[in-house]
């Protein structure tokens, strides 16, 4: 079940992004899209009701983060009317409830409060029905857990075109960050001191890294901060006209080019990788990175292309057929017809298996 | 981490408590950070309007009324909001719903039209016994409700879904992990999970009765070991109803503190329940009985009850999934699941060889009941035999 995931994800975001294109959080705009798109149909077919249940289950939580940050407000509202529609339209019976978990509840009731604010009672009306129909669980965790610690794990990607535009601030910049820098730094430093000529003093002819890097780093950004509260304090009280909601960025950040945001998304996949990284070995991974300044494609081909060690079987095969391979040749010529089989054998049977 | 901490600490440390309770993922996916049930299933009565999680529909009319009067709008426009944003326009009206669309835009109806394509292209044209047995169980409880109102499950009750791990024994086990998975409430002792637990191996008779095969059935080791333990969190919780019980981690407990681990407690478990525990969701914890049968247990949800779960209290736990296992049948009728094992049998194709009863008795057996020549015969219960 778990393969419909992908599919599921790029339905919603060409949903979703169909409805950011209107620029408005209507549900009279919302419901052409969703009808043109026939998504009742998501639900057809002959499936077993169990596996409906399953089906209907993934299709909500897969919903249900794009009613979350970081996404827009202009999508989270998409993402409630995505959810009421799943839920009105699934065909499992009794319906599957939408799960709810206690952590993002907080976020929940701030969306409300936002769309009220902001007199978008379409969205505080749907999101009133969903609870009073007893849609929700209220659950503690999105989705069910069962520990497969061995299946790999989907990547968690946020679609960056409806990301909040000021999150990536603060996302770029966080405490592990900081920190990181810091150590890069100071690493940095140590390097520089060890090669000068005097050692343990900085060379003055290579002395040319800013000392207060990572101070400097902070309050530019608690300064950007305090600018962004001032703006949504700003923008709320003028909120009456409808669409400028409080939760929503303000014009400014809309100057943002193209390039900004690939390099954004860039950085963003960048330090995904060296965060994960094991705590001994994620030194020396920064290191490599801020070398590359981060943006070298070369760079992130690297990272991306981590080689698994072979497969027993494909070593056996590299160490012993390949080196004996006239051997096997001359086997083959021996035992032709008989391996011929076996080969057309395999062959059909691959075919008759589903491939996802 | 203290395991049996008080549900109702009140008082001093109760906001940082608040928010070491709410879960979060320690590992993203997998599992989350331990918190304490009761604590969790408070913060979210205490978050929600009790209107919010009763089993009793709100009217919609009075729900109108009050989203009108807290949003201080006409009734005009909220007779306007309801026609717009009724869902029966979402639907797509009277279509059959068992056909997939085959021009779809949508990559899942696509991917779900190739799938079925195939299912059709396989020779079996039914739904595999897997799905209709497990739709018949979940049918089974969904909506339940009591006679009795006493027996009501309490609103705001804290429902676990707990999945039990068959113990790898076979080959077949490999890939697949098969479980079946169980629903229990918060105020449940984890004694009463032991019970509604079911593994052949407590089923297992012991010793070989090839010269008195009636005597068999009639101890079965469920009667004779009935000591066993959960582990959640660094906490053994030993089933001690029973005189005859014996805790049996505490022979783990002492290697442990012998050899440097972190030292382990022990408690009871017919004196803990649901809500006094301190578990991660999605961590695997381990259920031990007869000695050496270990199953993982994984806690894969916790959340309030809701109107359309099973309301008797009667039925927890729940089975609300079970894998369907493949039986052995009788190896002379091939159509009797087997419930003798024989070795060293002059009589049998291959040693060892599965017999069912009947087939057992007429083939080794005169008509006095005497034994027809030399074998060893065990008695033999197939994990299968629950289906």
């Amino acid at each position: 079940m778990d393969n419909y995931i992908q599919a599921l994800k790029a339905d919603f975001e060409e949903l979703l992004g169909q409805f950011q294109r209107t620029d408005s959080v209507r549900y009279e705009n919302f419901l052409p899209i969703w009808r043109n798109l026939d998504f009742p149909s998501l639900f057809y077919g002959k499936i077993v009701p169990n596996e409906m249940r399953i089906f209907c289950r993934l299709a909500l939580a897969t919903a249900y983060q794009y009613f979350l940050p970081p996404y827009t407000f202009q999508i989270r509202v998409g993402g409630l009317y995505l959810l009421y529609g799943l839920y009105h339209t699934q065909l499992a019976s009794p319906k599957e409830k939408i799960r709810i978990a206690l952590k993002d509840w907080e976020e929940v009731m701030k969306f409300q409060q936002d769309a009220a604010n902001a007199q978008h009672y379409d969205v505080v009306y749907i999101l009133r029905k969903l609870l009073s129909e007893k849609s929700f669980y209220f659950a503690a965790m999105p989705k069910q857990l069962n520990y497969q610690s061995k299946k790999k794990p989907l990547r968690n990607e946020v679609c960056e075109e409806f990301r909040e535009r000021p999150q990536r601030v603060k996302d770029l910049i966080s405490m592990d960050t900081l920190e990181e820098v810091m150590n890069v730094q100071q690493h940095y430093e140590k390097m520089k001191a060890a090669i000068s000529a005097t050692p343990g003093q900085l060379d003055s002819a290579i002395n040319f890294i800013r000392k207060d890097l990572v101070s400097q780093l902070r309050s530019t950004m608690m300064e950007y901060h305090k600018l962004e509260e001032q703006q949504s304090r700003d923008t709320v009280p003028k909120s009456g006209d409808g669409d400028n909601a409080a939760g929503e960025g303000s014009s400014e950040q809309q100057e943002c080019s193209q390039r900004a945001q690939l390099l954004a998304s860039i950085k963003s996949k960048s330090y995904g990788h060296v965060l994960e990284a094991s705590k001994s070995r994620r030194h020396r991974q920064v290191e490599m990175d801020t070398s590359g300044s981060g943006t070298d494609p070369s760079q992130l081909v690297l990272f991306r292309k981590k080689k698994r060690p072979l497969s027993l079987k494909a070593r056996t095969k590299k160490n012993l057929i390949d080196k004996v391979g006239t051997l096997k040749q001359e086997a083959t010529e021996f035992t032709g017809p008989g391996m011929m089989e076996e080969n057309s054998k395999e062959n059909s049977k691959k075919k008759r298996r589903f491939r996802w | 981490m203290a395991a049996a901490a008080s549900g109702g600490g009140a008082g001093d440390g109760d906001r940082a408590d608040a928010q070491e309770n709410v879960p979060t993922y320690e590992w993203e996916d997998k599992n989350t950070k331990a918190f304490h049930v009761a604590a969790f299933g408070r913060l979210w009565r205490e978050k929600l309007d009790p209107a919010l999680y009763c089993y009793q529909d709100t009217e919609e009319d009075a729900e109108h009324a009050q989203l009108a009067r807290e949003l201080e709008l006409s009734e005009e426009t909220m007779e306007e909001l309801r026609v717009i944003c009724s869902p029966d326009s979402l639907t797509g009206g009277d279509v059959r719903t068992d056909v997939v669309p085959h021009d779809s835009s949508l990559k899942t109806v696509r991917l779900r039209k190739r799938k079925q394509d195939y299912k059709d292209s396989l020779r079996r044209d039914f739904p595999a016994k897997q799905d209709v047995f497990a739709s018949e169980l979940e049918n089974l409880a969904i909506g339940r409700r009591p006679m009795d109102p006493e027996l009501l499950v309490p609103e705001g009750e804290i429902i676990l879904t707990v999945n039990v791990l068959y113990p790898v024994i076979f080959e077949a086990f490999k890939f697949c992990r098969h479980h079946m998975t169980l629903q229990v409430m918060g105020s449940q002792k984890l004694s009463e999970l032991r019970d509604a637990i079911c593994c052949v191996s407590d089923l297992q008779v012991y010793g070989e009765f090839s010269s008195t095969p009636d005597m068999a059935p009639e101890f079965i080791s469920k009667d004779l070991y009935k000591s066993a333990f959960f582990f959640f969190e660094g906490v053994f919780y030993d089933d001690m109803r029973y005189p005859e019980c014996t805790a049996i981690s505490k022979s783990t407990i002492e290697w442990a503190k012998s050899h440097d681990f972190p030292t382990y407690r022990s408690a009871k478990m017919e004196e803990t329940t649901f809500n006094d525990l301190v578990v991660k969701i999605g961590y695997p914890y381990l259920y031990c009985h007869q000695g050496d049968c270990e199953h993982v247990v994984i806690i894969t949800d916790i959340r309030l009850a809701h109107r359309d779960d099973c309301l008797d209290k009667n039925l927890y736990p729940l089975l609300i999934y079970k894998h369907r296992m493949l039986t052995r049948k009788c190896s002379v009728c091939n159509l009797y699941i087997s419930r003798w094992l024989t070795t060293d049998d002059h009589l049998a194709p291959m040693d060892p060889c599965l017999f069912c009863d009947m087939c057992f008795r007429t083939l080794h057996y005169d008509k006095e009941g005497n034994k027809l020549g030399h074998f060893l015969a065990y008695p033999y219960v197939d994990p299968g035999a629950f289906n």
